[in-house]
């Protein structure tokens, strides 16, 4: 069945003061944050007066890879603190228990990358916290360190973890490669590479740890409470119900927040288990630049055999990822990367072989995407390269081996999600005008289109919603009509206190504002799980559906009956994780974009023209709000694939500054045109399935290719920058 | 320390504080004018936008001796006019408010647009927009947002 | 912690200056970045400070003619926003002007800033070369004024003595039929430079009467030869188009720009020359 296509309602504004549940949920409401935000009431985490607050800064590591050979202090003044791993009780540990625990808390007689953690100072006036960061020198013995893929493989300097500088190492495969390979007519082959990417959520990292009740509550703007408590709790060793984090608005995250609070706040929580004081570790730009996680690079190799008649019979992939200095989630991005390595397309005999390497650079995490975005900016950009090889319409070629339902992935497994990308093209060709566009541009000495197809997996990779979260959603009748929703999954900007209502309040037929839904206390919320892997609506969401019902049920019992839903994995699904084989997701999200640009030869500088995107994410929860999802996440990766350029020189990121990390402004994109198509998911919310990331793999791709149709030059990297082209076209 | 006095939405107040402190700073700290948000302090973002003697200027790069005896206008200053409700409820309807940590900037900085300009077309939105950095909408939803406001508020600007 | 002064007027700010020497902060834009410490603590200004943005005196535009010669005089405190709206700003300046970063910051910072930063990337002292412009300086009791060639001497450095201020910048109003001011950013708004261009030109009697190309970014300050220039003058559209390649080889060896984390030596002095091609080519073809 064709699923209903949905045109938003772009220009007329919608007036739903009030909106009652029950109509078709994707009808857009006012957000319910929207006028506190707007306004300024809402406080984030620098905005709330703690009495008596202290204020921490960091001393980091100013070398790359070095032995300490001793630290100066200079002596502290009455109520100002050095704190460092001689402070973490016996108890506990110098590791940050992420998903690995390698990242420590405090560097102890060795550094591995700059910026790394060595001791917090800390008292109750910055500008003499400052002074006395100024006045400790540390003495190190420098060694050899290793930055770029090349340096890990060769061990240079030695191995920076394990023996070979490996975190991880997959081999995954499909039908029978090498035989296939003996049959090409045809072989073609290239190498893509992307960069680090900073979020660069508006709002930088900021936590607050205080001593209330004789325990320690962290403050967190943060995507995952539940990790900080855990993270705290190993560092403190104490048991997790002695941590309390209460998450506080937070302006925006992007990924950046789903790990990387654990890194500030085990140091932080350490301190004030010390100074049993309110801790403020709030970062300021340039150190939140210089300082802080990035998506991980990627190099990505791929040949494809192909038989007589222009079919791919054989595609053998090689997958790198650079994790930097610490493992932490490297292992889990370097999965999705490989997961979404071969795309949206049917390939019988295919191999990834993806590791994860480790280097003397600042570590890598989350971020919008977790790997995919690297994974399938390879293959998008390969499949042009191998059409525009065999003389053939890029978009034709990819259509004519798109997966379809039933067909086996690269994790033989069979596709369970009635794959919709026929349809998508069809729709996207006639807002965009693709095809005929082609053709027009095909002789233009300065117009380029390029299309990219994707899909993204919900929820974590495999069974882990079943074997590593197990998420649970309570909810209660309240006063007056009202029902409480707790949930640990967070507000981020993504929408979700006003659509994980919508949910709610449609099963129980109460209005979206009667929902009452607050930022996260571990002390009152269940562990639903992090908000991330775009898992909050289709995951949470389906618990929060189903708990709606049961509480419905329940209603009459009166006020303050509850009610809770735990997470249980759909039927029929099966999974191996050491091997990565069966169904690596429960759904995905389907999206195709298309990007019109015109390219300036005396400058080389690329205008987009247009931009159009079809997604099918299952249902909308809020058309609107996927309006917003959809625009922010296209405009960000066409920021990763054109102007964000973050480049690594002896450890340190040459751009600290937003002068010169530079982001899309309001100028730098056209409006991106957006269309939904219904496709409801039976384990989905009103049959919403994962869309916060999807909405970001599809540009990057789209871009280059749009611009490589411009300059007639192939392109395998990102950022595409001016200075790019100028080299191309050389 | 000096004794500064300016004006600050509309009363005057009377800061003591280092004349080098930043205007920021002075808002959110001594003034605890907490709608004025730190983004980048680098003149960047627009994050700390406030109106100086009615002009959009970033906070972070005023030293508080150079506001002396000049009027500011913060998003406290505003929210509570008809301009400032106006706009508010259209980016609310526009769904032009994701993480809202640029928002209020963005109310700023559409207050001192429909000032000068109370018709504007998308390039002038967007180019009034262009010091006020977003990382979630992707700018479409904030631009529909000025659009409505001003539709709405013909007669108020 | 440094001491600041806030001078009542020019007069007050010019003896403030002569007694103790103090830095003067306009708009602030630039030295609250360079001076820029962990947030939520002072600046960290390495001497004293003097306000002087809110100097009313120095906030005007206006035109002078003496003889025959019309001239637009900045007062040294109007604002990026002021030139850019004031309606006899040279097109090439106003563009200038309108490049750099965005409305809340071209609000408050000053043209007399930029040019006292001397930045090789300030957008506006690209044009402000190929204008002729003349700074205009004062201490109490005296007042010189200076072309702006001689007045910045090298990357943030200029002539200015420590007892002195500029008051205002002088613009000779000359005819210019062919204008480009085209700046390549880091993105297409908000971004500082990686290069810029100006070109302005006129002819008389189908022959080039004036000429001036400046190219900022791309050396230690804006790159003006007026010996090249020179070679121009008095030649026809048909003349100039001859001549362009040679021109382009004779800019190759005055333009040495350098790597930065905005961009490539390479890269800034291809679109260099290239932006010059192009503004040669339009140029060759009016008359
Ligand atoms: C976010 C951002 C973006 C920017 N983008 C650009 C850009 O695109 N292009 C560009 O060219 N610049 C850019 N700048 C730099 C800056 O805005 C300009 O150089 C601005 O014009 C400086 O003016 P001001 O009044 O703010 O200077 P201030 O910071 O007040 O002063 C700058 C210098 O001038 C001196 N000075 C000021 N007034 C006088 C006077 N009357 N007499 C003597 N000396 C004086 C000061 O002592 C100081 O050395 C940007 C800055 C920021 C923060
Ligand atoms: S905080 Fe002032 S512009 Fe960003
Ligand atoms: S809404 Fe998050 S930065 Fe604008």
């Amino acid at each position: 069945m064709v699923g209903a296509i949905h045109e938003l309602p772009i220009k007329g504004w919608i007036d739903t003061k009030g909106v009652k549940m029950g109509a078709r949920i994707s009808i857009p409401v006012r957000r319910i944050d929207a006028k506190e935000k707007a306004g300024g009431w809402t406080k984030y985490i620098g905005d709330y007066q703690f009495k008596n607050l202290q204020h921490g800064r960091f001393l980091r590591s100013e070398r790359a890879r070095a032995k300490i050979i001793e630290i100066k202090k200079p002596d502290f003044p009455e109520g100002y603190y050095y704190i460092d791993a001689s402070d973490i009780p016996s108890s506990g540990k110098n590791n940050i228990q992420m998903i690995k625990d390698d990242w420590r808390v405090f560097a102890v007689s060795d550094v591995k990358y700059i910026g790394e953690t060595i001791a917090v100072i800390l008292g109750p006036d910055k500008q003499k916290v400052l002074d006395l960061l100024n006045r400790i020198e540390v003495i190190y013995e420098d060694l050899v360190p290793a930055f770029t893929f090349d340096d890990a493989l060769s061990c240079k300097g030695g191995a920076v973890y394990g023996d070979n500088n490996i975190f991880s190492e997959y081999l995954l495969n499909v039908g029978n490669v090498d035989n296939a390979f003996k049959d090409a007519v045809k072989i073609v082959e290239g190498k893509y590479e992307t960069g680090f990417q900073e979020h660069l959520y508006m709002e930088t990292q900021g936590l607050v740890g205080a001593w209330e009740d004789e325990k320690i509550t962290i403050y967190a703007s943060s995507q995952c409470p539940f990790y900080i408590r855990k993270s705290v709790a190993v560092t403190l060793g104490v048991p997790v119900e002695d941590i309390r984090v209460r998450q506080t608005t937070t302006g925006g995250a992007f990924g950046g927040k789903e790990h990387f609070p654990d890194v500030i706040a085990t140091p932080l929580a350490v301190a004030v288990n010390k100074v049993k004081k309110p801790v403020a570790m709030i970062y300021d730009r340039i150190e939140d630049i210089s300082f802080t996680s990035k998506r991980h690079p990627s190099k990505i190799t791929i040949k494809t055999g192909l038989d007589k008649s222009n079919n791919i019979i054989a595609m053998d992939i090689d997958t790198l990822v650079n994790g930097g200095a610490y493992e932490s989630s490297t292992t889990i991005v370097l999965q999705r990367a490989i997961l979404h390595g071969i795309g949206v397309y049917n390939i019988p005999n295919a191999r990834i072989r993806g590791r994860a390497v480790a280097t003397n650079t600042f570590p890598s995490d989350a971020y919008r995407g977790f790997g995919a975005p690297q994974g399938l900016f390879a293959i998008e950009m390969h499949m042009s390269h191998v059409a525009d090889e065999l003389g053939l319409d890029s978009s034709d070629f990819r259509r004519k081996h798109f997966i379809k339902t039933n067909d086996i992935t690269i994790t033989n497994a069979k596709m369970h999600d009635d794959v919709k990308l026929p349809e998508m093209f069809e729709k996207i060709d006639e807002m965009s005008d693709y095809s005929s566009k082609v053709k027009e541009f095909a002789n233009d000495p300065v117009k380029g289109i390029g299309i990219a197809f994707v899909n993204h997996g919900g929820g974590f990779t495999g069974n882990g919603e079943q074997a590593i979260i197990k998420g649970v959603v309570k909810m209660k009748r309240l006063e007056g009509g009202k029902a409480g929703l707790y949930v640990s999954v967070v507000e981020m900007g993504q929408g979700l206190q006003t659509t994980m209502r919508k949910i709610a309040a449609k099963e129980l037929g109460l209005d979206y504002e009667d929902i009452v839904y607050d930022n996260p206390d571990t002390d009152i919320v269940p562990d639903s799980g992090p908000t991330c892997a775009s898992r909050s609506i289709m995951v949470v969401g389906f618990l929060v559906q189903e708990c709606a019902k049961k509480l419905k049920a329940k209603w009459n019992e009166g006020v303050g009956v509850e009610a809770e839903d735990v997470y249980k994995h759909p039927d029929g699904l099966v999974w191996e994780q050491e091997t990565l084989q069966g169904d690596a997701y429960p759904s995905y999200g389907w999206g195709i974009n298309v990007i019109e640009v015109e390219f300036d030869p005396v400058t080389y500088e690329v205008k987009t023209t247009g931009i159009w995107a079809v997604w099918d994410i299952g249902v909308a929860i809020d058309e609107t709000i996927m309006q917003g999802q959809s625009s922010g996440g296209v405009i960000q990766a066409l920021g990763y694939a054109s102007i964000e350029k973050c480049e690594l020189k002896n450890g340190t990121f040459m751009q600290h500054t937003m002068a010169d990390y530079t982001i899309p402004t309001s100028l730098d994109f056209p409006k991106v045109e957006t269309c939904f198509i219904d496709n409801p998911y039976k384990y989905g919310p009103s049959g919403a399935k994962g869309a916060g990331e999807l909405v970001f793999d599809a540009a990057p791709p789209a871009y280059a290719e749009a611009v490589q149709n411009a300059i007639g030059k192939r392109i395998y990297d990102i950022p595409v920058t001016p200075e790019m082209i100028m080299e191309a076209l050389k | 320390m000096k004794e500064i006095k300016f004006i600050l939405n509309g009363k005057e107040v009377s800061v003591k504080a280092d004349p080098l402190k930043r205007l920021l700073d002075v808002l959110r700290e001594d003034e605890k004018m907490t709608g004025v948000k730190e983004g980048c302090g680098e003149g960047e973002c627009g994050a700390c936008a406030v109106l100086k003697d009615g002009v959009l200027v970033n906070s972070c790069m005023i030293p508080l001796g150079a506001a002396e005896g000049s009027e500011i206008v913060t998003p406290e200053g505003i929210r509570e006019t008809d301009k400032g409700k106006c706009i508010i409820d259209a980016f609310g309807d526009a769904g032009a408010v994701q993480c809202g940590f640029c928002t209020p900037g963005m109310m700023m900085a559409t207050e001192a647009l429909l000032t000068i300009n109370n018709k504007p077309d998308e390039s002038e939105i967007r180019e009034a927009l262009s010091g006020n950095l977003c990382r979630c909408t992707g700018y479409d939803l904030i631009v529909k947002g000025v659009q409505i406001a001003s539709e709405r508020g013909k007669d108020l600007w | 912690m440094v001491d600041s002064y806030r001078p009542k007027d020019l007069k007050d700010a010019l003896s403030i200056r002569a007694e103790y020497n103090p830095q003067p902060l306009a708009g602030g834009t630039d030295l609250m970045v360079r001076y820029q410490s962990w947030s939520g603590t002072l600046p960290l200004f390495t001497k004293s400070v003097m306000f002087v943005g809110h100097l009313k005196e120095m906030k005007y535009i206006k035109k002078e003619a003496k003889d025959k010669t019309v001239t637009l005089v900045i007062g040294g405190t109007a604002t990026l926003t002021d030139v850019a709206n004031h309606p006899d700003t040279p097109v090439v300046l106003k563009e200038a002007v309108l490049s750099i970063a965005a409305p809340a910051l071209r609000n408050n910072a000053t043209l007399t800033g930029n040019i006292c930063n001397a930045s090789p990337a300030g957008d506006s002292i690209c044009a402000l070369y190929a204008l002729d412009a003349v700074i205009v300086i004062e201490k109490s009791g005296s007042r010189r004024e200076v072309p702006i060639t001689e007045f910045i001497t090298g990357p943030g450095r200029t002539i200015l003595g420590p007892d002195e201020l500029v008051t205002a910048i002088k613009i000779p109003l000359k005819a210019s039929s062919v204008n480009d001011f085209t700046k390549v950013g880091t993105r297409r708004a908000n971004a500082l430079s990686k290069l810029s261009f100006t070109g302005v030109a006129d002819y008389k009697n189908g022959r080039i009467d004036s000429i001036a190309l400046t190219f900022g970014a791309v050396g230690p300050t804006v790159v003006r030869s007026v010996e090249l220039e020179k070679k121009l003058i008095g030649l026809s559209g048909p003349e100039l188009k001859a001549m362009i390649p040679k021109v382009i080889d004779d800019y190759s060896t005055v333009i040495v720009p350098i790597d930065d984390q905005r961009s490539t030596a390479v890269y800034r002095k291809k679109v260099a020359l290239n932006l010059l091609e192009k503004y040669l080519k339009e140029l060759s073809s009016h008359e």
